[in-house]
């Protein structure tokens, strides 16, 4: 124990005992950080300041977090946050307002996409985080199909209308029927699900939700507006593909799940993170390399994104800013965009060397225009949990699409009503 | 007839062992791979490739993990298992605190370890052991003793006590009878027990999650990093697991000559 | 015996678990007693402290709700069914290690594989392998012509794949345990047994199982522990799905906590928990006893 405890306080010496100042900074797993990483020694050369990056898996990063929020002095001076926790944390007060420093340096706040300001950076006035990366959903395709004259004349003549990038729904919908059953490719189907609960599920419907014109609650009275007849087309539709279009096992499949079925040259369309693009065209995930194009699904995206924060725990708020301030200039978040970060500022999707370098971007950009958001309030976590459950339960259970969302309705009014959204 | 007998065993041991050795099989040539070959039905058979192995030294600190939860997993065996001992001693022998005390010993770890986060953090942030080894080797030590006391409870109840009692006669302090007959008789059990505590400790993640850092993360938090919000890193985490089982052969010379010789000790007495 | 003899008894066994209990003292008991005075506050994540007495609301509140009870109810069914067929199997493997004469050490290395495997390890490569259109084991019942089953995308399926993934997993722990119990029988009861006749099936009925009983009833008791705290492989391969089919208790009261964010209402229903398994354990504890007397 002794030789621990010697160990340990060296580690310590060798971290805080030089007069290099240091922060620590809590991320979760995906390229993003790694490409943050790559920036680090630029920031250390400017400002001195040395950074620790801890790494620690997206799912339990929120139980990592929560007891380092609650204390009074925690380990991490910048924390990001997944949009799904914007309200819980900003509900708790363990953020600090950034609007002081924001002004002080004249940071252009501007240049974030207004969507995703709205996501992870203002709550309600108040400036609590900067965007960092973007997750929002986009419809992922197979182009080489999609063009080939043979499907073309084919759909024509079954379904009249021309084969090409869906603009509006049943277009697409009309693609998937084709693929899974009249395109004749030996076990290829029109579309690929990510049925698990209840963030998979949640968030791959809420599109079929805004595609049919849905829409989760009325802006005006926080009413709850799922058990309609857009809500409910919205279902059908979503257990029709997973059920009776879709490869078998979709009701519990992962985001990872279907990716790789999509990967694998399995399935025509899957719709999914955008950040997903680019792993189509390495030849060490995917058997489609080239193959696979992005678009903005029809009726608008589900929105998501992460931001950076300084928490109310911070041991060195002022170096955390300084380190916010570098990582999002717009000159460092071009960088990371170049090593394939997935960025938040509008000018960057019209940079004419990212369009050179990535050929899609001007459909993220598309697509990150029209995004809609997810409802955001204290217990939006909670909620997805709920939505998760009935979701999964009409899909793979045989509920009733009316009831269960009427069920939805009802538990998502109370949770309105607890956060005192709705009256 | 003999031959029956003898083979036997091996009737059932054999589906049983390809049972656990086929898919980690089937793992290691994952390992050997990549992501999408791995995905690929029917297989594909590429050169295998130790770019996996690689990579989780050279672009992840597995050696920090794997010697985070090699030295935590050891010592916290080694604190908690005399305790244990000592402990299960005085159950099985002088019913110390009779049944209360030894149930309640193992209603502590009959909560969700969820609902002791918040105050356990609460507690090593007050000791200042935050982000420390130590920390977690103190929490899985509270972890694993009722385990291990309950197991040595009835490892010492199945013994046979005139051996003692014979030592007591010729003089033996209770101590002496405890530590120089009780517990040798009982080395299949104790055994037994510290390769559990060890395992127990080895894969346990939520208390390592909260208390270490950065350079402190055990093996399970950093395996967990390789499931990621852009999908799971499938080969990486399958040459990662081929080098997390590893300790299975660091004890195999310590399994040779006390479990197997230890075993045929017990069954003489 | 004496009464000073008994008096200097007692103080040996009061020295004897006095550092082992000092130790659980000084780790586990103020997260319980905690827990308690939480599970009787208004403890949230969003405001974190306990300032209310609202007795025994939260615990009346957790039998009102529905998700709780179904979940106690799946929870129930899944122990029974991995303690049961783990022993079972477990058993089968370990006597029959005990009885080996040649490959002991190879079959043992063997069995303590997938016990030194994470659990979030081994949830996600049976996710792989079982993936119903990418995963080898539904490539190999093609070979042999079975249709492709889709694992855990259909409510009963996915409840009994993950107690075969849990077999797979947690087996050898009873295996490691058991074991050890049968090498410490002493050997005279069954040479005894031998001289009056009795074959290997009466053996086992009238010597070993009757020696074995404290080493197994710790076992299935430390078993059924860990299963009731099951966790990480829901979270990796199900997250309670599909619909509600593997809705474990443990993994919903963490969601209460930390995805509801009621840590007081999380708090009662583990100490609902607690309790019974603290029920269940006395009755077995007491049940051994009485068949030892």
């Amino acid at each position: 124990m002794k030789k621990f405890l010697l160990a340990s306080s060296m580690l310590i010496a060798s971290a805080f005992g030089a007069e290099a100042q240091t922060i620590n900074i809590l991320m979760e797993s995906v390229p993003d950080t790694r490409y943050v990483q790559e920036m680090l020694p630029e920031f250390k050369e400017k400002t001195g300041i040395d950074v620790q990056l801890e790494v620690v898996n997206y799912a339990e990063m929120h139980t990592k977090l929560v007891p380092q929020l609650v204390a009074p002095e925690g380990s991490y001076d910048v924390i990001i946050v997944d949009f799904y926790w914007v309200g819980e944390f900003t509900k708790a007060g363990w953020l600090q307002p950034l609007d002081e420093r924001i002004q002080a340096d004249e940071f252009p706040v501007d240049n974030y996409i207004p969507s995703i300001m709205d996501l992870t950076g203002k709550v309600d006035g108040t400036t609590l985080m900067l965007p960092f990366y973007n997750y929002a959903m986009g419809l992922t395709y197979r182009k080489d199909l999609l063009e080939d004259p043979k499907h073309q004349e084919a759909f024509k003549a079954k379904y009249g209308r021309d084969l090409k990038v869906p603009t509006e729904w049943p277009e697409y919908l009309d693609q998937v029927k084709y693929f899974s059953e009249d395109a004749g490719i030996e076990g290829f189907k029109g579309v690929v699900n990510q049925g698990q609960r209840p963030d998979p599920i949640s968030m791959e419907w809420s599109n079929y939700l805004f595609a049919n014109g849905g829409r989760y609650y009325d802006p005006e009275t926080w009413q709850p507006t799922l058990a309609t007849p857009e809500g409910i087309a919205a279902l059908t539709q979503y257990r029709d593909s997973i059920q009776k279009y879709g490869p078998i096992g979709a009701a519990n499949f992962s985001f990872d799940d279907a990716f790789n079925v999509a990967a694998q040259g399995k399935a025509y369309s899957y719709l999914t993170f955008n950040m997903f693009r680019p792993v189509y065209d390495d030849p060490a995930s995917s058997q489609v390399v080239g193959k696979m194009e992005i678009a903005p699904v029809p009726g608008g995206g589900m929105n998501g994104s992460w931001g950076w924060a300084i928490p109310k725990s911070s041991p060195d708020p002022d170096a955390a800013w300084e380190f916010i301030k570098f990582i999002e200039s717009p000159e460092i978040a071009k960088k990371r965009a170049l090593l394939g970060g997935a960025a938040t500022q509008k000018q960057i999707y019209e940079d004419p060397e990212l369009i050179e370098k990535f050929s899609y971007y001007p459909q993220l950009g598309e697509l990150l225009a029209y995004a809609q958001n997810f409802p955001v309030f204290t217990y939006t976590p909670e909620f997805v949990d709920v939505l998760g459950r009935e979701l999964s339960l009409a899909v793979a259970d045989g509920k009733d699409p009316k009831e269960a969302l009427e069920q939805v309705d009802k538990d998502f009014a109370e949770l309105l009503r607890k956060d005192g959204k709705l009256q | 007839m003999r031959w029956l007998r003898r083979a036997a065993p091996h009737l059932v041991l054999i589906p049983f062992s390809l049972a656990v050795v086929l898919p980690l099989l089937w793992l290691l040539r994952v390992s050997l791979t990549d992501r999408r070959t791995a995905y690929q039905i029917p297989p594909e058979w590429s050169t295998p490739h130790l770019g996996n192995y690689v990579e989780i030294f050279t672009a992840y600190p597995f050696a920090t993990w794997f010697w985070n939860s090699l030295s935590v997993a050891l010592l916290s065996t080694a604190v908690a298992l005399p305790l244990a001992t000592m402990l299960a001693f005085a159950f099985a022998r002088y019913n110390s605190g009779g049944a209360p005390l030894r149930l309640s010993i193992l209603a502590s770890q009959m909560l969700p370890p969820i609902v002791m986060v918040l105050p356990l953090f609460a507690v090593f942030l007050g000791a200042g052991l935050l982000n420390s080894r130590t920390a977690v080797v103190i929490a899985h030590v509270g972890m694993n003793l009722p385990f291990l006391a309950w197991m040595m409870i009835a490892f010492f109840e199945g013994e046979v006590r005139q051996l003692e009692e014979a030592a007591r006669v010729e003089g033996a302090t209770r101590f002496q009878a405890f530590w120089k007959v009780a517990v040798p008789v009982a080395a299949p059990g104790l055994l037994a027990a510290a390769l559990l505590a060890f395992i127990m400790s080895w894969n346990e993640f939520l208390f390592a999650l909260i208390l270490t850092g950065k350079r402190t993360a055990t093996l399970p938090v950093g395996l967990s990093t390789l499931d990621t919000h852009r999908g799971v890193e499938i080969a990486l985490l399958a040459a990662a697991n081929m080098v997390a089982i590893l300790p299975v052969f660091l004890m195999m010379p310590f399994l040779r000559r006390y479990l197997i010789k230890g075993l045929s000790l017990g069954a003489l007495k | 015996m004496t009464a000073a003899i008994a008096q200097r008894d007692r103080w040996f066994g009061f020295a004897m678990t006095l550092p082992g209990l000092l130790a659980l003292l000084l780790v586990v008991l103020f997260p319980i007693l905690f827990t308690l005075w939480t599970s009787t506050s208004d403890f949230t994540l969003l405001k974190p402290s306990n300032d209310a007495f609202l007795g025994l609301s939260h615990y009346t509140q957790a039998f009102a709700t529905p998700e709780f009870r179904h979940a106690l109810s799946v929870t129930l069914a899944f122990v029974v069914a991995v303690v049961v067929l783990e022993f079972l199997v477990g058993f089968a493997v370990a006597l029959a290690l005990d009885k080996v004469e040649h490959g002991k050490a190879v079959y043992y290395v063997i069995l303590l594989f997938p016990l030194l495997m994470n659990p979030i390890v081994v949830g996600l490569i049976w996710k792989m392998f079982l993936h119903p259109t990418l995963g080898i084991v539904n490539y190999v019942l093609s070979l042999v012509g079975i249709p492709p089953v889709d694992w855990l995308g259909v409510p009963d399926n996915a409840f009994w794949t993950v107690v075969a993934v849990d077999i797979w997993h947690q087996v050898s722990f009873m295996i490691v345990l058991l074991l050890a119990g049968l090498a410490a029988l002493p050997k005279e009861p069954y040479e005894a047994a031998r001289l009056e006749g009795a074959g290997t099936i009466r053996c086992f009925f009238w010597i070993t199982l009757p020696l074995m009983r404290p080493v197994i009833v710790v076992t299935l008791l430390i078993r059924l522990i860990f299963a009731v705290k099951t966790y990480d492989i829901i979270y990796i391969m199900t997250r309670g799905g599909p619909g509600q089919a593997t809705e474990l208790v443990s993994y919903y009261i963490y969601r209460r906590a930390f995805v509801g964010l009621d840590v007081s209402q999380a708090s009662a229903m583990a100490v609902i928990l607690l309790l019974v398994v603290l029920a269940l354990t006395a009755w077995l504890h007491r049940y051994m006893r009485s068949l030892a007397q």
